[in-house]
């Protein structure tokens, strides 16, 4: 435990620039869940308007069953990783999957970690 | 305050041609009398008329002699005389000779050559002599000229009906753009043409200077553009300050540019009925049926749509004709 958030913090550190000129561009995901998780996103994106018009002929009551069992037929023939279902949430600078606020997309503790340091900018200490 | 004592004298005054010239000569005659005061006797001589015509000449005479004033005090005096003896002979029109002694007058009240500047004033006010003549007759811009090629359009009611319905009409192309409206503006000459008649020559033709055509440099080759990131790389300085950060965040684009400008990107050029009445996109499309239906009801949706572009509205409703046409065999089974 005391080893990954190290890792993390190191990993946090090196993301930092060296120098302000060249801007240091990011090559590496944190890992590779996190990577297949942005290739999900990028065929999602893709195929959204596709599934959305499958799925508005699906979803009907007017158009005959036939129509709708074929257009189910070809929806399932769309790639697994397209579907928006298939997308999680990860937090952004560590990829847990768990524990993850919208807002920030960052897990808890690393929230924890900014917000002590004073870096994340309106955020304050609860006490009432 | 000379001048300005003289010109409000003259404001006030108006001459006429039936004042008595013998009394003003006596009184010029008079050597005691400041060359001053002759002149005030004069104006004060003059009789009010009613015809407003000779009042403007008067008037108009006596700007021209407080222009002349202001010229000969603020300038050295000039060798204009040979020019003025020129015009003196040129002109045939004698001037009114009320204006004749004031203005010798005036000259002699001022400290300058007075030959030189009785000579100005005379030409000045044989200037606008003449050009109040112009005037009256209409020489300069002849706007008789100009009114008589004009007529006064008549509309026919047919005319009238045809325009209104022109302008209601929505009827789009494939380009989305009005049909209707296109009339060239021949169209409202019809019994006359636009090219025909004499010149009016009423604006000065614009000098349509050749546009200056820059050498058009071949595509710059790759050498080129690496040098010039070099010569970028090299010369960009680190941010020496906050404002300078925001710049360069500005320019890549990390930052947004403020005030902020909420339709930034979004180049939306069509009009909201192109958003709304989308049943033209309808026409491949059975009239009856449930396919009819669906598609109204999709039309239906997109038009309360606001955050897509017509365009991709448009693309919606191809997406579902391609799709109901490729089921066309298992549509007719059933």
């Amino acid at each position: 435990m005391a080893a990954a958030a190290l890792c993390w913090a190191l990993r946090a550190a090196r993301q930092v620039l060296p120098s302000p000129c060249p801007r240091q561009v990011r090559s590496y995901y944190v890992d590779w869940r996190m990577l297949r998780d942005v290739k999900r996103r990028k065929m999602a994106y893709e195929h959204a308007d596709e599934r959305l018009r499958i799925n508005a002929i699906r979803k009907n009551s007017i158009l005959p069953r036939e129509l709708q069992e074929v257009a189910d037929k070809e929806i399932a023939a769309l790639p697994r990783d397209s579907c928006p279902v298939r997308i999680r949430n990860r937090c952004v600078l560590t990829s847990r999957p768990r524990g993850v606020k919208r807002r920030w997309r960052l897990s808890r503790i690393v929230f924890r970690h900014f917000a002590d340091h004073a870096q994340m900018s309106g955020v304050q200490r609860a006490m009432w | 305050s000379t001048s300005s004592v003289l010109s409000t004298d003259k404001d006030k005054s108006a001459a006429s041609k039936d004042s008595t010239p013998e009394g003003a000569s006596k009184r010029q005659e008079d050597g005691a009398e400041t060359p001053k005061q002759q002149l005030l006797d004069i104006i004060g001589n003059m009789k009010v008329e009613v015809s407003y015509r000779k009042k403007l000449q008067q008037l108009k005479a006596s700007e021209s002699k407080k222009q002349a004033l202001n010229k000969l005090e603020g300038l050295d005096s000039e060798g204009s005389v040979p020019q003025g003896t020129t015009e003196d002979t040129q002109r045939g029109k004698p001037l009114n000779p009320e204006l004749v002694k004031a203005a010798s007058a005036i000259a002699s009240s001022l400290p300058r050559n007075k030959k030189q500047t009785e000579s100005e004033l005379l030409a000045q006010l044989r200037r606008h002599e003449e050009t109040t003549d112009k005037q009256k007759k209409g020489g300069t811009i002849n706007i008789r000229n100009v009114i008589s090629e004009m007529t006064v359009k008549r509309q026919t009611p047919a005319q009238r009906s045809a325009r209104i319905s022109g302008r209601i009409s929505l009827e789009l192309d494939e380009d989305d753009r009005r049909i209707r409206p296109e009339r060239s503006s021949a169209q409202s000459v019809d019994s006359r043409s636009l090219k025909v008649g004499k010149r009016l020559n009423i604006f000065t033709k614009a000098s349509t200077e050749p546009e200056h055509a820059l050498k058009t440099v071949s595509s710059p080759t790759i050498w080129d553009l690496e040098f010039a990131k070099e010569v970028a790389a090299v010369t960009a300085q680190p941010p020496r300050n906050g404002f300078e950060e925001m710049i360069q965040w500005t320019k890549e684009g990390i930052l947004w540019e403020f005030p902020i400008d909420n339709e930034v990107g979004m180049e939306d050029d069509a009009e909201f009925h192109e958003h709304i009445f989308l049943e033209k996109h309808l026409e491949g499309f059975p009239k009856e049926g449930p396919i009819r239906h669906f598609m109204e009801l999709v039309i239906c949706g997109l038009s309360k749509n606001p955050y897509l572009s017509v365009k991709q509205k448009v693309e919606h409703i191809e997406w579902f004709q391609k799709y109901f046409e490729e089921k066309k065999e298992l549509l007719q089974e059933i």
